[in-house]
């Protein structure tokens, strides 16, 4: 039996469409809407330039604001779209082809195919897979700093997460979802949990192209409620790995069910040699693989004055 | 006294699944029918078109409360009956009983999920894992896909197809020349029908994904004059709306899953097209939340890493 825990004062309140937690000195706020309607798709593709992902949840947000300081950090879903590569890929981008994308060419170019290509007028270049390494923003600039490798504070402490401390608050936020004209799945989705102790967000990208690649773009957010100096750490890895490689870690070869489960993928990338899925990936060059890890610090002087308050 | 048949219909609109036995029997039987029909369907009006079901068997019934029963009103579905909602089996094999039972009023073209492929990633092929304890209904289900027509022709001048045009084709005969008893191949023009997509540009587009097509408005128009057509109707995209108009109301995609995935909080719609062929878009909402297995709004807390 686990101790018990103490539950710090907190605030819930619910609307149809967000859901608000105000605990310590913070106001955290997620909300869900549903996919956006047409008038909405056809503002944002034209502000963005590319096609929309087929379930753009276009309203959804998470919003975590730190009330003494001012300081906020946002999910937004155009602000995910925007680090969507608009215009032609270079290297770093990691762009992709799906599977049979050279085998179709062949047979439309072959000099002898009976199928031949028309002429075709040459199509928006973007990453058709929408891969984004959007880690969420802050109002604040540079408002993260690398974190110090002797600072026991700046680490997500697994020991603490993994603890089945009562859950306050919990949220999904789906920012965007497309499954790429039946050719994979490319996936957005944030994740929240306050705890007495603590407040985590786990955000994902995650892109499977069937029989190429799989990758996935991790932020996670950690802040102590009880330690101060108030932090907020931040850690963003990003992974990849050649198709049939994830295949092989399939529990049963026939059932191909676990690759199209983010949590399947995203296990069993961390289970590969780093030295694969955090570097050479699926060989496609894409900068945002590797993990940072970075520390913001709160407003200390209005900090105080927050827990004084608290005091009140 | 009713047949075999009406009792697994009966069984079926309850979202029950018949036995592995009567699957096998009512495929047979289906691929019977299917083979009589063309590439190209003919069919009369009045018909109510429909778009993608996946698997969501209580929004098809709300379909129906909208559209009126089978067999008072005649059904055109343009595939995509499988994959991806949590009753991919039960909507399937009602849509075929009916097909069986009442073949001159519902139709059924095919979709790019039915396909052995598609539906081994997206749900149908695992489902019917789970609900029979084999591969087999998923296998007698796959063959009579191959026997599912390409198209369809409403009085002539309504084509409907469930994804688009290909370069490759531009009259609807090349379409009726096609060999289409085959998994739906990777190029071609089968695959075109099934597979690509009107877009905002002139003539024809090469998907940014590396295969596939996209097609213009002019070319869309010139398919739909030389062809003597009123209109093309689509399936295979969401639309928000249940519908969306394109081109100068020279194509239409017609949608027909609500609340898409159970997340995405959109309407669906069918197409009635009368004995003037006037069209009327009737958009419907998904089935109420109380209905069985459909999972709760929110999603239980998790302890994420």
């Amino acid at each position: 039996m686990a101790e018990a825990t103490f539950i710090p004062q907190h605030k819930l309140s619910d609307s149809r469409y967000s859901r608000t937690i105000e605990i310590a000195d913070w106001i955290i706020t997620a909300t869900n809407r549903p996919i956006i309607n047409a008038a909405e798709t056809d503002t944002l593709q034209s502000n963005l330039g590319f096609p929309l992902p087929e379930m753009t949840f276009g309203n959804n947000s998470l919003c975590l604001k730190h009330k003494p300081s001012n300081w906020e950090y946002t999910f937004k879903t155009l602000e995910a779209l925007r680090a969507v590569k608009n215009g032609e890929l270079v290297d770093g981008d990691g762009g992709v082809k799906v599977g049979y994308a050279d085998a179709w060419l062949k047979s439309r170019t072959d000099p002898d195919s009976v199928l031949p290509l028309p002429e075709t007028t040459p199509t928006k270049h973007y990453d058709w897979t929408y891969t984004s390494a959007y880690p969420g923003h802050c109002n604040i600039q540079d408002a993260f700093l690398p974190a110090e490798s002797s600072n026991a504070n700046h680490t997500i402490p697994l020991s603490e997460l993994t603890r089945q401390d009562p859950i306050l608050f919990y949220a999904e936020i789906p920012l965007y979802e497309d499954e790429l004209h039946d050719n994979g799945s490319s996936h957005f989705l944030i994740r929240i949990r306050v705890m007495p102790g603590c407040i985590f967000i786990l955000s994902r990208f995650t892109l499977r192209v069937d029989n190429v690649l799989f990758r996935a773009f991790d932020t996670r957010i950690y802040h102590s409620l009880t330690n101060s100096p108030g932090i907020v750490v931040r850690e963003r890895s990003g992974w990849e790995a050649p198709y049939e490689q994830i295949k092989r870690l399939l529990p049963k070869k026939d059932d191909l069910n676990p690759l199209t489960d983010h949590n399947f993928i995203a296990k069993s990338l961390s289970l590969l040699p780093s030295e694969l899925s955090q570097k050479s990936g699926a060989g496609t060059n894409w900068r945002s693989l590797g993990t940072r890890l970075d520390v913001a610090h709160l407003d200390t002087n209005s900090l105080q004055s927050g827990i004084e308050n608290l005091k009140l | 006294m009713p047949s075999d048949l009406d009792l697994q219909i009966e069984q079926l609109i309850r979202c029950e699944p018949i036995s592995e036995e009567q699957v096998k029997r009512l495929c047979l039987k289906a691929r019977e029918i299917l083979i009589e029909e063309g590439n190209v369907q003919v069919v009369d009006s009045p018909v109510t078109i429909c778009g993608d079901i996946h698997g969501q068997f209580w929004d098809l019934m709300e379909l129906f409360k909208v559209g009126g029963p089978c067999p008072s009103t005649s059904y055109l579905f343009m595939g995509d009956f499988v994959d991806r909602g949590f009753y991919s089996v039960e909507t399937f094999l009602l849509l075929l009983a009916y097909k069986v039972r009442y073949p001159e009023r519902i139709t059924l073209i095919r979709g790019n999920h039915e396909s052995r492929q598609i539906t081994q990633v997206y749900g149908f092929y695992d489902e019917c894992q789970r609900k029979y304890g084999s591969a087999n209904v998923w296998r007698y289900c796959c063959e009579v896909f191959d026997y599912l027509a390409l198209g369809a022709i409403v009085d002539g001048t309504v084509f409907c197809v469930h994804g688009g045009l290909s370069p490759n084709l531009t009259g609807i005969d090349q379409i009726r020349a096609i060999d289409r008893k085959q998994e739906v191949p990777h190029d071609g023009p089968m695959c075109d029908l099934l597979w690509s997509d009107p877009d905002d540009i002139q003539g024809w587009g090469l998907s940014p994904r590396g295969a596939g097509f996209l097609f213009g408005g002019d070319i869309t128009k010139a398919f739909v004059h030389n062809n003597a057509l009123s209109l093309i109707a689509r399936a295979h995209q969401l639309a928000m709306e249940g519908y969306k108009l394109m081109f100068e109301r020279t194509i239409v995609t017609v949608w027909s899953a609500p609340n898409y995935c159970y997340r995405c909080g959109n309407v669906a719609s069918i197409l009635e097209l009368d004995e003037n062929l006037a069209q009327e878009y009737k958009v419907f909402q998904h089935a109420p939340a109380d209905v069985r297995s459909i999972p709760a709004k929110r999603p239980p807390a998790e302890y994420f890493l």
